[in-house]
Formats: C-alpha cells, structure tokens, sequence
C-alpha cells in the first residue's frame, strides 16, 4: 500500500494565511456602526455588592450599561451553574465580572465604567484550600467548599506497608499557572437580518458556547451563531465562556455589533488558571526495590468557580501512581472552592502536577534503599499486561522500559549538559 | 488632531491622527493593517514588531506621531504579487507556524535581523528574536525556519508563487 499523506511533511492549511497576516483573530474584525465595551470587574475576593450605575448611564457616549438585572438566567459553567453571567449580589473572586458597559468609543466605555458605584461589603475570604475544607472556614457557594471526592481504593494498603523497609512520607504543593495564549480574548457580536444572533469568538468550545448564550437569554438555540475565529491559543483557557454571553446580551439588545477587546491584564483576571495541588504521600518499597504500597491525598484549588474540577482531581487521582504497578493502593483526591481566582482546564487536565509528588517519591525511596534512580523505576514501571490501581490492564503498546532505557544512555550527556548549565548559572551569566 | 505623512510598506500615507494614538492603532484601526497583532501592550510580547527606518520597533510603544515622515514595513508588506518573502516561505515550510498570533511579529524581527546581518549564526538569531514571545511552538522551528531562509536569501530564491 503506498500513502499518500503519511510519512511525509505537509504545509498546514492555515499557515499561508499567518505568515502573511491575513488571518483573521477577534480583535481584526471591524463592522461599520459598531459598539465598543468594557468589563467593569470586582476589585476584591469576597463582598456582598451594591451596584449604581445611574451617573454612568449619564456619561457621553455611553450607549448601555448591562448588570445581572438585564440576565433571565444568571448562571453557567461547564459542568456546575455556578458562574454568574454578573455578579449580582455577591463576588467571589477577584475579576469577576459586575457590568459591561457598550459605548460609542473605548474611552467612553472607560469613562462610564469608572462613574460606576460599587459598594462592597467585604467578607471574610478563604485562600488555602485545606483551610477551605474545615467546617468552620468561610463558604464561597452554600454549605460546603469541598466540590468533588474521588475515592481509589486498591488491595489493603495496610498489609502492603508492612512489606516495606523503604518508606518515604512527603507533602508537595505546586503553584497556580496561567495559559497566557498570546491573543487576548476579544470578540464582536452583531445581528443579521433574520434576526439571527452572531458572536464571532476565538473558543474551544462553540457548541458549548452557543447553548449557554441560547440558555441564559432564553432563545432558541437556532437564533444562536457562534463564529469560531482564529484561535491565538488557548491551551485549556478558552474552555469556559468569558464574552461571549455579554457580547450576545449587547447585540441582541442594542440590535447593533458591538466588540470587545482584552488587555494583557484583563486577559490575566477573566480566565481560568491550571489547579495548585497539595499533594500528601506515602510511598513504599520491600527489600528487593518492589512497590508495595502507596496512600496519597490530593487536594486541588478550584478558586471561586467549579469549571471542570472534578475531571482534573479525578484524573488527578487516576494517574496518583504515576507509570508504577503498586498492588495496594488508596487515594483521596478533593476539589475545593476558595477565593482565589478559578481554575480550570490546563493541558495536562490535572495529571501534570501529580510527577512532581509522585516521581520525587521514586527518587527518595531509590536513595532509602541504596539503588539508582534508574534500578527502581526499572523494577516498578508499567509494562505491557500491567494492571493500573484503576484496574486497567495494559494491552497495547507500552514502551516505558525502552524509553528508560535510552535515558540510562544518555544520562551522562545529561548530566554534563546540567553542569556546564549550573556554571552558567553561578556565574551569574544566565 | 494633527496630520502626519510616512510610507508604509510602499506606499505615502497622509493621515489625520490624535495626539494620543500609539503607532499600534494608527496601523490596525485607522488603516485596516490587522496583520500587526496586540499581546500586551507594553513592550513585552514583541507580537506588534515592525520594521521603522530600517530597525524592529514594538509598535505599541511608539506615539503614532512619532512615525511622522518615517518609513515602515508591516508584515502586509512582505508578501510581493503573490510571492511570498523567503522568511514567509520558510515558516511555513518548517512548520513553524501554530496558533499564529506571534508569528507575524517574528518573521518582521527575522526580516529585520537578516537584512542587517545576512548570515547570522543559530546564537545570533535566538537573540534577533528574542523580543518575541512565542506560547505554542517553543522557538526552535522558527530559528530553523529563519536559518532555512538565510539559504534561500543566498540562493537568490524568492520565486514562491504561492497556490493558496
Ligand atoms: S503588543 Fe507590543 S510588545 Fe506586546
Ligand atoms: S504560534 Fe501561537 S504564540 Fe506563537
């Protein structure tokens, strides 16, 4: 069989477009007669507000200004309802959105959005998720901050650890991350003449897109288009709606096309970030380098919104294990509402935290029982027939021992790299 | 309101700017020039790199009045009826092309880089672009790109009709 397209390079589709700048993102589309907009946002974490936008209404140029009143349905999210579309009597987070002011020019948005009165009464916050998880820490959404509970229970880890003579207990915590996809969000929305409703957006998601604006101001999901521009990355942050509901309010309600278009910093507080974990382990070996059994708590930093928390901490708790057969297993991963601002989809989607919890535990336990780095993982990792603590047998193609392998080779070269990279670095060139 | 004059990409310009307009959105808004992108605003991203009098500017740090009389090349300007730039060619042929919104600011700083030194070593060249942010490819495809058209400027090769 000869083929035609594998094997061989191919110039992407989009790429003539790109290399010329012709393609066009958001923020390159201008309609005549159109409306500019602003987000007016919340300057604190956590606060019962008032809003007042009478003198802002007043300011020349200023077309409308949108709060939760001008909303039938206040409320989306992915997988939770738990964002407003506005604010309408409480904040959660830093940033989260309160107005959106459309005038006939950007400095007039400005102008408006700053005569805009907002009264917060500000509300103990919670920032630490295990402080999050006690009862007595303040709520961000109802009774409870804990979102989700994923539970892995496999073989007796008891029985396991009393096989071991080589046990290492740590607790790891990584940070939160932004995306900072080079184009900023930014968007236009307008009506065409059958009354149609058109947001042209950069997204992930303009099914989902399309059926939250279809659901939030009660249309019919058929008087819905979402125009998926080019895309100026996205990497997990384009996957909950930011503009778009308030792009469509405008449009459909000023019947004239209205853009928007975020700054570095608005872009930084209006989109998810990629979760903080704390990640409690307990790893251990027998006499022979074997696992033998590992318990890991894992706690994932949702901030003021779900998104999609419960698929990061579950796939977070799924990979716990790291590429290592364990026969005794438990794992509590939790998902955990603060203050802080909202984390979401992040390529990696939960599992990339996990290898610094989980492959620090090798190293440590290697160092306890005198082998190398190598020798344990060696001894350990998934090969094909492998059984997962989730109790998957692995039957394809697994090549974790060959990828091993041609790192022991070139470990040296690694390590002179590093050297010749820490020199570097203590005098002070880098 | 005050009136400049500058070539851009060619082509004499006379225009009515406000005094408070950077350079940025006299090119995108005033002139439908969309292929120079916004990142940040503030110098930082290099997505909004042009080419004026001969040096890479970030254009969202230039005062449009400044660029009176000035001559300047966006990426509109490179691609020639239909031939494209062998630094445009390159990109595209070395995959270094994904989400886009950096990449015109990185062939203006490659053109820029090369039209000065025209055989810059692979050093020289992360330094030419290393005003421009890029989140999707991590570099290296754009360095061999830059690298492949420095053999192409040699070759006197700028013969790519392109069928797009
Ligand atoms: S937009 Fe000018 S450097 Fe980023
Ligand atoms: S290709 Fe996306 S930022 Fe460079």
């Amino acid at each position: 069989m000869t083929l035609k397209t594998v094997g061989k390079s191919i110039i992407r589709v989009d790429a003539y477009s790109k290399v010329t700048g012709k393609a066009l993102y958001p923020q390159d589309i201008y309609l005549d007669d159109m409306l500019y907009a602003k987000t007016l946002r919340s300057k604190v974490p956590h606060a019962n507000i008032k809003i007042d936008t009478r003198e802002a209404e007043r300011q020349e140029g200023v077309v409308r200004i949108f709060t939760h009143k001008d909303v039938p349905l206040n409320e989306h999210g992915v997988v939770l309802k738990d964002h407003n579309v506005f604010a309408a009597d409480k904040v959660r987070q830093i940033g989260a959105p309160i107005a959106f002011v459309v005038g006939e020019s950007e400095e007039a948005c400005i102008n408006g959005m700053n005569k805009i009165k907002v009264e917060y009464e500000e509300l103990p916050g919670v920032f630490d998720p295990l402080e999050a998880m006690k009862e007595g820490s303040p709520k961000v959404h109802g009774q409870s901050n804990i979102i989700y509970h994923y539970k892995l229970r496999c073989g007796d880890i008891e029985e396991g650890f009393k096989n071991c003579v080589a046990i290492a207990e740590n607790t790891y915590t990584t940070h939160m991350q932004d995306h900072a996809f080079l184009q900023p969000e930014a968007g236009i929305s307008y009506m065409e003449e059958d009354g149609t409703l058109v947001v042209a957006v950069a997204t992930q998601y303009p099914h989902y897109d399309r059926e939250e604006i279809a659901r939030t101001l009660k249309l019919e999901e058929e008087k819905v288009k979402v125009i998926n521009t080019n895309v100026g990355g996205a990497f997990g942050a384009r996957e909950d709606i930011t503009i778009q509901i308030h792009l469509a309010l405008a449009a459909l309600t000023l019947n004239r096309p209205v853009k928007v278009v975020f700054g570095r910093e608005e872009s930084f507080q209006a989109h998810s970030k990629r979760h903080p974990m704390v990640m409690k382990y307990k790893t251990g070996a027998d006499k022979d380098g074997y696992l033998q059994a590992m318990e890991a708590e894992i706690v994932g930093d949702s901030g003021a919104y779900c998104s999609w928390a419960m698929n990061v901490l579950r796939k977070a708790g799924v990979h716990a294990t790291g590429p290592y057969h364990i026969p005794n297993v438990k794992v509590d991963s939790y998902a955990v509402y603060t203050n802080n601002p909202f984390t979401g989809a992040m390529r990696g989607f939960g599992a990339t935290q996990i290898p610094n919890a989980a492959e620090q535990q090798m190293d440590i336990l290697a160092e306890k029982l005198g082998i190398s780095p190598f020798e344990i993982r060696q001894k350990n990792i998934f090969k094909t027939g492998s059984k997962t603590a989730t109790g998957q047998v692995l039957l394809e193609s697994v090549p974790l021992d060959r990828c091993l392998e041609e790192l022991v080779k070139r470990y040296d070269e690694f390590l002179k790299l590093k050297n010749v990279v820490d020199e570097t670095i203590e005098e002070g060139v880098l | 309101m005050m009136e400049i004059q500058l070539i851009i990409n060619d082509i004499n310009y006379k225009v009515d700017i406000d005094v408070n307009m950077r350079l940025i959105d006299l090119l995108r808004d005033k002139l439908g020039l969309t292929g120079t992108k916004e990142g940040c605003g503030e110098g930082e991203c290099g997505a909004c790199t042009i080419i004026m009098d001969g040096e890479s500017v970030n254009s969202c740090l230039v005062m449009a009045f400044q660029a009176n009389g000035s001559n300047i090349i966006t990426i509109e300007g490179l691609e020639n009826n239909g031939e494209l730039d062998p630094i445009q060619r390159a990109y595209m042929e070395e995959g270094s092309v994904q989400c886009g919104f950096c990449i015109p600011g990185l062939i203006i700083s490659t053109k820029a880089l090369l039209d000065k030194h025209p055989n810059p070593t692979r050093e020289e060249i992360r330094e030419g672009m290393s005003g421009n942010l890029c989140r999707c490819t991590g570099y290296n495809k754009a360095i061999d790109a830059a690298q492949k058209a420095i053999e192409y400027l040699k070759e006197g090769q700028n013969d790519f009709k392109n069928s797009w």
